[in-house]
Formats: structure tokens, sequence, C-alpha cells
């Protein structure tokens, strides 16, 4: 309730806050104009998220393309050139009067990056790094993943921003991550802004992100901008292509372990289109001919996904955008022998309806209604016994932005967001004939809401503020029976709520044209978790809301950092350090047990955290030789007094060391080359410290929690795409995709596995400690194709 | 039993996942770097009442330290000696007495042999037991038991309580799922679980072929969270040690048509019922995706269990077909 007051108090103050900056700002309205519109791809009519729109004269007047590929930009009353870029595309130029509100539409085509001299037009974009306010913020075209050696030719979004300093892999092969020092359910995942609570497909050796369907992808690993909010560490934003708006085009691959296909056109040309993407895995279906009649016959597992969207532009000022995203893992195990049998399938689905409307030329807003919906099935037994344990979340979310260009020097962003939680942590029911056995787990439901208000000031040439503050609040609401006082709380009756007051700011000083200095802070507050007691994060792990029991994790971090372009902005340089600062960081004992008989809010323990590193990165963006090099030195510790009375221990994810090397070289028109190389300090275990004796068997007793390492980890890709026709004017195109994972087929070890063997009578006892490695070199092939009307 | 983990079901979706992954996948010996170890005295007593109660008795034993054989003579050297082991039931305090099997007449220790489930004829280890020989302490459901070990400068203690017994009320042989199995049987039990508290059990089965006492393979100990109050049948698998020679997945479980069948079926404590949901988790629990799990113990200042089982014994005969 103390909270609750806090929050009241302080969303009072934020409305006066409002009040006066409106007022102070509509003294600049009168004098100036505003040129805005959209920019888009002008083969496809995809929007183009990022894009620069700067005035050639005077460079301070700029703007960036938002999510929806909106800009806005208003300068005083004269006579601008004005150049629109985005990087691999040829930038376009074009002189305005400005003499009155103007709203004006480009479409940029796409550059023939073959060519020995690229498009000059990037620099502007490139100089984002360098003008922005921004820090710890990457953008990753997914048209460059793309380019990048994949294991078993999958191209995967999640495992190329484990490439980005301060990012680092969970695991050989993984798609799950952790930044700066955050658990993996400290990432906010957003797919066309609906959460994905589960981010891997086959135990999360594949995301669930069909890179075929999706269009751009923004990492922010620090100083999150308050329109993100929910999560402490990170924001994955994950746009999905709009369709084709001008023609038909069927794409598509033949991989070994999936195939794609993609199909994208207009439904009212330049008004309307729709793309729909699907992939499906099928090794086992090819071997269910071998299982016929023997004793797992009926055995398959298999995933897939499915993206689709559809889009509308009901006016120059109205347009509407409907996606869904649609993925499965489905496991059917059969034993014949001895009638064992369970299914289990696992998936998220997610609907997402927007609105885009401009109010004017200076107000865009968006309003969204998202659905979401994580589900964990399992049902199995033996003959008459039967077994079925659920779990998931489903999210009602409506949420309203509206991004406000008052003038030339703010950028004001405000909005609201409500979501309502339905999460189901492990309800299991068993029935052995006509016996009905349940943990009688319910599903908790609360609501969660917050406000927030930014505005990005451009104080003068040199200084430039991003400051912001998210307001957000969290109730847990019945039914509900409370398990502290064992009082019953009707459907809607509040049951615990928390607040949260999350500041953030982000200040950029510009030294030169191509050196800044920046320094940020921003508070963030998390309401619902996932905790793992495995070594990465597994569909069984169950999302859990804060409640009467789980208190929300809250963090703090600072970054500071400096940023600099060097040759013409052919390389970005930027030397970045962060601290961070987790309470209520929440994990299990020493001693846990998994048991769905018990709800497992009652087996975590809380503690507090602390992440500290520095992150070097140092790109080339353009040339025939183009890629990055990103080096993390950092440290990440948790302490937990129900763990080890509290001493300070590395997180399982604490790796001091992390390199990343990535290169591409375009050859030729037919061949391209990628490399990957990656070399990280071995990952933390608990070492077995030695063995006792009981009913005659041998048993383990560990040492301190994460507390000894596992050699490093190094492993160089390679990859080579080959074009044979990259001039055919015919409508069907092909290429194929050449991959090594680990090249040098490095042992990597995947887990340390202890064998004990001991015969009481004799005495004799052996105890084995194996080193096991899951992937050595696997080359690959994939064919994609392209067929466009 | 009815208790069901999700561990092992990940397993079997890796492997039927990742095929490429297992045949791609290799091993290779590791050498785990030094660790800090520190050597334990292992305690493993246990004090029954019900209708088959073994005397009590208390193992003492050290830890061993990382080490990839160990001979009989090590192994010898685990079984701490000499130590000063008593227990308080409440009225009195009674010390056990050390028996080295090796010192022992053949029939005692035949006898110890039988309570141990060793062949007391081939074991090269001279191990020793602290036992209530003459039988003084009180045992019966309701009472606390206060274990007091003084052993090298070091004292030990636990407490363990002796639970209301919760008989088995009906069994039932059912055939195998595979029906081509017709030398084996299945095994029903019913269970009627007391509404008014919260209950542990421990099982173990023994034959009349092999007859020592074996906790099963997965998972020894159930907790009534999901059945408090209910009567049930459930299937209760024969219990054999995961590593021993005869042990195979298909017939796991099943008993031997024509043999008897002994059940013990046993009601424990919470610290006790912790020990074994531990430590049988802490065994199944290891490899590509776990952490680690301690073992709870509910020794002070050492690792290990004092146990009370309340026992019903049961023997059954399993028909031929």
């Amino acid at each position: 309730m103390k909270d609750l007051k806090i929050f009241l108090r302080n969303t009072h103050k934020l409305y006066s806050i409002v009040a006066i900056l409106m007022m102070a700002f509509s003294v600049y309205s009168q004098e100036t104009f505003t040129l805005s519109g959209y920019v888009k791809d002008k083969n496809s009519g995809e929007t183009m998220i990022g894009a620069s729109v700067v005035s050639v004269s005077d460079q301070s007047f700029a703007a960036v393309t938002n999510n929806y590929g909106f800009y806005s930009l208003t300068m005083p009353k004269d006579v601008y050139r004005v150049t629109v870029s985005y990087i691999g595309y040829e930038s376009t130029s074009f002189e305005v009067t400005l003499d009155k509100n103007t709203n004006l539409n480009v479409q940029l085509s796409a550059g023939i990056v073959m060519q020995e001299v690229t498009i000059s037009a990037d620099k502007e974009d490139r100089r984002k790094n360098v003008e922005s306010t921004q820090m710890g913020t990457i953008d990753v075209p997914v048209e460059n993943i793309k380019k990048l050696p994949a294991i078993f030719g999958e191209v995967d979004v999640l495992k190329s921003i484990q490439l980005l300093p301060g990012v680092l892999s969970s695991g050989e092969g993984n798609s799950g991550f952790y930044v700066r020092g955050g658990g993996s359910d400290q990432n906010l995942v957003l797919l066309d802004e609906a959460l994905v609570y589960s981010t891997g497909h086959m135990l999360g050796f594949f995301s669930v992100f069909n890179s075929d369907a999706l269009k751009n992808t923004t990492l922010i690993k620090g100083n999150m901008p308050a329109n993100y909010g929910g999560r402490l560490s990170s924001v994955l934003d994950i746009q999905m292509k709009e369709g084709n708006d001008k023609k038909y085009v069927v794409e598509g691959g033949i991989g070994l372990i999936s195939s794609r296909l993609t199909v994208q056109g207009p439904v009212v040309k330049d008004k309307s289109s729709f793309i729909i993407s699907g992939r499906r895995t099928y090794i086992l279906d090819l071997i269910q001919p071998a299982l016929k009649g023997g004793k797992f016959e009926g055995t398959n597992y298999y995933f897939y996904d499915l993206n689709t969207k559809w889009n509308y532009t009901l006016s120059d000022k109205d347009r509407i955008f409907f996606s869904g995203y649609f993925g499965d893992d489905i496991l059917k195990f059969r034993q014949s022998t001895r009638n064992f049998r369970f299914d289990m399938p696992y998936g998220n689905k997610t609907a997402t309806l927007r609105w885009n409307h401009l109010f004017n030329h200076k107000m865009f807003m968006n309003v969204s209604a998202i659905y979401n919906d994580y589900r964990f099935k399992f049902t199995g037994g033996q003959d008459e016994f039967v077994f079925k344990l659920f779990s998931g979340v489903k999210d009602w979310n409506l949420k309203a932005d509206v991004e406000h260009y008052l003038n030339t020097k703010h950028t004001l962003k405000y909005g609201v967001n409500y979501t309502y939680h339905t999460m189901t942590p492990n309800t299991a029911q068993a029935s052995n004939g006509d016996v009905d056995f349940s943990n009688n787990i319910l599903p908790k439901y609360s609501n969660e809401g917050a406000i927030f208000f930014l505005d990005d000031i451009k104080l003068d040439n040199q200084w430039n503020v991003n400051a912001g503050i998210r307001l957000s609040a969290f109730q847990q609401v019945g039914p509900y029976t409370s398990r502290i006082t064992q009082a019953h709380f009707k459907t809607f009756e509040p049951v615990k709520t928390y607040g949260g007051v999350e500041p953030r700011l982000s200040v950029n000083y510009r030294v030169s044209k191509d050196l800044s200095l920046k320094a940020g802070m921003a508070a963030t507050t998390q309401y619902i978790h996932l905790v793992s007691n495995s070594s990465s994060t597994l569909p069984a792990d169950v999302w859990v809301p804060s409640t009467e029991i789980v208190k929300p994790q809250r963090g703090l971090q600072y970054a500071a950092g400096v940023f600099k372009n060097l040759s013409k902005d052919e390389y970005e340089l930027s030397f970045e350090l962060y601290y961070k600062d987790l309470k209520n960081q929440i994990d299990y004992a020493d001693n846990y047990v998994a048991d769905i008989s018990k709800d497992v809010e009652d087996a975590f323990v809380s503690g507090i955290g602390r992440a500290y590193g520095a992150e070097l990165f140092i790109k080339k963006a353009k040339g025939r030789l183009n890629g990055w090099v990103g080096y993390t030195l950092s440290k990440t510790e948790r302490s937990f007094p129900a763990i080890e009375n509290g001493r300070w221990y590395p997180a399982v994810y604490d790796r001091p060391h992390d390199l990343s090397i990535v290169a591409n070289y375009n050859l030729s028109k037919k061949w391209d080359f990628s490399a990957v190389f990656i070399y990280g300090t071995g990952k933390l275990y608990t070492p077995v410290n030695g063995f006792f004796l009981i009913e005659q068997q041998i048993n383990l007793f560990y040492g301190p929690r994460n507390s000894a390492r596992l050699d490093d980890y190094h492993r160089l890709d390679l990859s080579a795409t080959y074009t044979p026709n990259p001039d055919s004017k015919k409508r069907f195109k092909g290429s194929w995709t050449f991959s090594l994972y680990n090249t040098y087929n490095r042992k990597n070890p995947f887990f340390i596995n202890f064998d004990t063997n001991s015969d009481f009578q004799s005495g004799n006892t052996t105890i084995e400690a194996t080193k096991i490695t899951i992937f050595p070199l696997i080359p690959s092939i994939t064919y994609n194709f392209k067929w466009n009307d | 039993m009815i208790k069901m983990k999700l561990r092992p079901y990940l397993k079997y979706m890796l492997l039927w996942m990742l095929p490429i992954v297992f045949l791609a996948s290799c091993e290779a010996p590791f050498d785990p770097s030094e660790t800090t170890y520190q050597p334990q005295i292992v305690v493993e007593g246990y004090i029954e009442t019900g209708n088959s109660s073994l005397p009590t008795y208390v193992i003492l034993t050290r830890t061993l330290p990382f080490l990839t054989t160990i001979d009989g003579q090590e192994f010898n050297d685990l079984f701490v000696k000499q130590a000063e082991v008593s227990v308080f039931d409440g009225d009195k305090v009674v010390q056990l007495t050390e028996l080295c099997l090796q010192d022992l007449p053949e029939d005692l220790r035949k006898r110890a042999g039988e309570v141990l489930g060793i062949n007391t004829d081939s074991i090269s280890a001279n191990i020793c037991l602290y036992v209530d020989i003459a039988d003084q302490l009180t045992r019966e459901a309701g009472r606390s038991y206060d274990l007091t070990v003084k052993v090298e400068n070091q004292i030990l203690t636990a407490t363990t309580t002796l639970p209301k017994a919760v008989a088995l009320t009906d069994f039932k042989w059912v055939e195998p799922a595979d029906k081509s199995i017709d030398t084996m049987a299945e095994l029903r039990i019913t269970v009627n679980d007391p509404a008014d508290e919260q209950n542990f059990y421990r099982y173990l089965t023994a034959t009349e072929k092999d007859r020592q006492f074996l906790p099963p393979a997965f998972g020894s100990v159930v907790d009534d969270a999901l059945f408090n109050g209910q009567e049930f049948e459930i299937p209760l698998p024969r219990a054999q040690r995961r590593n021993s020679k005869d042990f195979n997945i298909d017939t796991y479980g099943l008993f031997m048509r024509g043999d008897s069948a002994f059940i013990k079926w046993c009601t424990i404590d919470k610290a006790h019922f912790d020990f074994w949901n531990t430590r049988d988790y802490a065994a199944g629990n290891s490899g590509s995706f776990s952490s680690y799990t301690r073992v709870t113990s509910n020794i002070n200042g050492g690792l290990g269990i004092w146990g009370g089982y309340t026992v019903q014994l049961y023997k059954l005969y399993c028909p031929p077909k």
C-alpha cells in the first residue's frame, strides 16, 4: 500500500512537470514548420526503421524514422536541401521550401553493394553512433544477420546478437542470452510489440524467430528509454516485415534441419499488403518409416513457426496492422513395450492489432491491442495412470504511445500501458483409473500498468539529453486464497500492490563532429520472473508473477562511454563502462528439488546482485570487407542470505572475457564470405568436492557454488554464399549458402558428467569425470530461392 | 511412485530432438581443478518401530576426496571406529555398542550382515556399527530421538521422530503392459492417506530370492501433497539399484512370478523425507541441463541421516500365471 501511495504521489508530480514543459515548449512552435512523412523501400513498399533524414546545410536538423517508418523534422522557415539515407540503400536528396508544414514520403532503392565504392549515403546513418543520446543500443538489420555463418544453416537473430559486446550466450549452440550480468528473464523480447515469453525451440538450440519474416531488430542493453519497461536488463525489439505492397514475392529455403517459405504481396496495391511466412523441421518425420513396427513407433518431434501480417493504409493519417505469430514444439514419445507414452507440446501465440494515427505533422500516435499466450503442456502415462501438467502465461495488453515532435529542440514521447496477466505455474493433475489427484495450484491473476514520459532534448549543438520517467504498478488480484493469512480474495479483488518509480536519463556531450561522450542511468522494475535451476532456460521453467510472497525485482544501471567515428565515418568505435545494482533477485536454494506438487514460489530464495564491466566495439560498416570486433571485460555476482550465508559468488553467467570478431567479405557479385570468431572465458560450474556413502551407494557433495570453471570457449565459423546468376532478369533466383560451424573442431566442454561405480563387497570404487562436447565441426548447406511476379 | 519429475523427460526430449547432436557429441576424461576439500564425518543411522523393526544402529564413515579409484584398504579406512554414540529417547540415554564385523562371532556377524544387506563372507572391509544391542531404547510412534556422536574431537548431533503408522489397505497383481512378459507381474497397492496431517512415505522391497531390502531406483520417497486424505491405488515398482548388473529398463519394477515379495512401507518425518528427497534428486540430476543439488542432512556438524522409520512389513506371494 505504501508503494501505491508513493506511486500516486509521483504520478501527480509527473502531470505537473508535463504541463509546465508543454507551456515552455509552445514558445518555440510558432516560428517553425515541419517536414514529415514516411520512408519506404522503393521495391517492396516496406517502411524503413531508423532511416536518417538530415538537412545538408545544418546537420543539427536531423531526424530518424520511428518503428513505423515515420519521421518529423521541425525547422525554421527556409529553403533546405534534405538527404534521406539508410544503410545498404542509395540515399536521396531533394530541396524543400519550408514555408508551411509539409508532408513528404520518401522511397529509397536498395543499393548495389557490389560496387567498388559503396553507397556514400550511409555516412549520415553512421553518425548516429556519435549523435544519438542512446547508449548501448544497436540496430541489427536482418539482412546483415543472414550473411553470417549459422549452425545447421539456420539463420538466427538471437545467436547473432550474442556476438555483440555485453551479450553472452547461455550455452553452446543456445539462443538464450544474458545482457550485462542480467538473467535470461530480464530481457524484454518483443515481436511487433508482443512479448515473447519463450524464445527458444528445441531446448533453446534454435530461436523462435524466423528471419525471413523479420525486418529489423534493435537491442538496447543499457539505459533503456522510458517507453520500455517491465524488465531489468535489456530490450530486444523485433519488427516483422509488413509485406510487399507492389508485387507478389515468394521466397524460401531448404536446409538440413528445416525448410522455410514466405509469400508476400499487395492486397490493394500501394495501400494494403500481407506476408505469411512459415518454417518447419522435418528430420524426425523422415525417419518415421524406420520406427514403424518398432518399440518407439509413433515417436516424433518437430517445431514450426508461422508469422503473418496484414496492413491497410486507411488514409494519409491512419494505418492499421494486424500481425500474428504461432509457433510450437511438438514432442510425442511412445514406447510400446511398457505402454509408456507422453506428449509435450509447448509454444507461443501472439496477436497484435495496431493503429497508427497522425494527429498532425508533429504528433504520431500508435495504439496497440496485444494478446499473447505461452503454454507448456505435458500429458503422459502408463496404462491407466495418466499425468497432466500445464503451465503458461496469457496476457491481454493495451497500450498507446504518442511521439510528439514538438520543435527543433524537443521530441516527446508519452504513453500508457496496461496488461492483464494470467499465469499458471504448474497445475498438475493425475488420475489412476477412477482416482484423481491434483496439486490444487490455481492460476495467478494480476494487473500491470505503466505511464511514461520522455523528452529528447537538443540543448545546443553540443549537449543532448534524453530524460524520462516511467511509473509502473503491479497488482496481484483474486480469485486467490492467501498463503500467508488464508484470507480469500474475490475476482479482481486486490491482494498485493507494488509500485515503481523509474527515472531514466542519458546525456550526450559532443566534443567534436566525430567524438562524443555519453553517460546515463536507468532505474527499472520487473514484476514477473522466470527462475531456472538449469544451466539454461528450459520450456518447463515457469514464469511467475510478483505476489504476496514474491517481490518485484529492481535494478539500477549507470553507464558512461566514449563514441568516436574514424576515417570519414568508415569506422565506428565505442567504449562503454557500466555498473548495475540488482535487488530482489530470485533463485532456488542449493537443495531445491523440482516437485510439481508444490508451488514454485515456496522454493524461491531472494538476494541481491551486482555487475560491472567495460565494452569495446569497433565496427567497419562500409567497403567490401566489413564487420566488427566486440570485447567485454566484466564481472557479475550474486549474494543470497540462504545460499552459503550470503557469500558473494559469481553468477553462473559470469564470464570475465568475451570476444567476438565478425567479418564479411564481398568478393564478387557471385561470392560472399563471412567469418565469426568467438572467445570466452570458461563457463562456471559448482564442482564436486567429494563423495560419501549412504545405503552402500556413492553420493556426491559439492564445493562452493560456481567456484570452478570449464575450459575457455572458442570457435571459428565460416560461410560462403554463392549466387550463380546475380544479374539474372528472371523471376526466379536462387543462391547456395555453405557453412562450417566450429571450423577447427574445438572440443568445447558442454558439461561435466560424473559416473560412480562402487562395489560395497570388495570396496573397489571408481569415480570418473567426463567432459562432454556436443557440437564438433558441422558443415551444412542451404538453398535459398526467390520468385517475384 | 506417483510423484512426477520433468527433468528425465527433458532428457528424452533432447534424445529425440537432436539425433545429430548425439551422433556428433563426444566425451573426454576430465580432470577437475583443485577444490577446497575438507573431510567430514557421515552418519547413517536408523531407528525403527512397527511390525518389522531392526535394532537401532549407526554407521559412521568419512567423506572421500575426489579420487578416481579406491581399493579395498582405502575403503576399509572410510569406516570410523572408536566413536562414542548415544541416543536419548525422551526418558533415558542409551550408549550404542561398537560392533566390528570381523570381531563378531560367526552367527552374530551373519545377522549383522542381514541387517546391512551384505554378504559377510566376502566383504573386504571391517565394517563397524554402533548398535543398541540390548534393545534398551523405547521405540514407539510419536517419540523423538536425539543422537549424539563424539568422535575425533567432534560432536555431531541430530534428532528424528517416529511418525504414526499408515498401513496399506490392499494389494493386487496385474499383468505387465508388455503382454509378452508372462513370467513377471506388476504390483498395485492401495494407500489410505490420513487427511489430518502431512504424511511422508518411503518404501523398500525385497524378494525371497534376493533378501536385501532396497529402495527403488527412481525416487524412494513421496509426500501426500498430491493426494492428502485420499484412498487410491498405485503401482509399486520392485526396487532395484540403477547400476546393478541385472537392471533392465524394460522389466524394471516388475516382480517375478512364483516368488515372494516383501514390502517395507515406512512413514517418516519431514527431515528424514528431505534427506532422501534431495538425495534421490541429486542422484538423478546430473548432466547437461542440471545445476547441482545439495543433499539436505539433519546432522549438525556432519553429513548423512539419522532417520526414524515406522514400518509396516508385508509378505506377498506373486502367483505363477
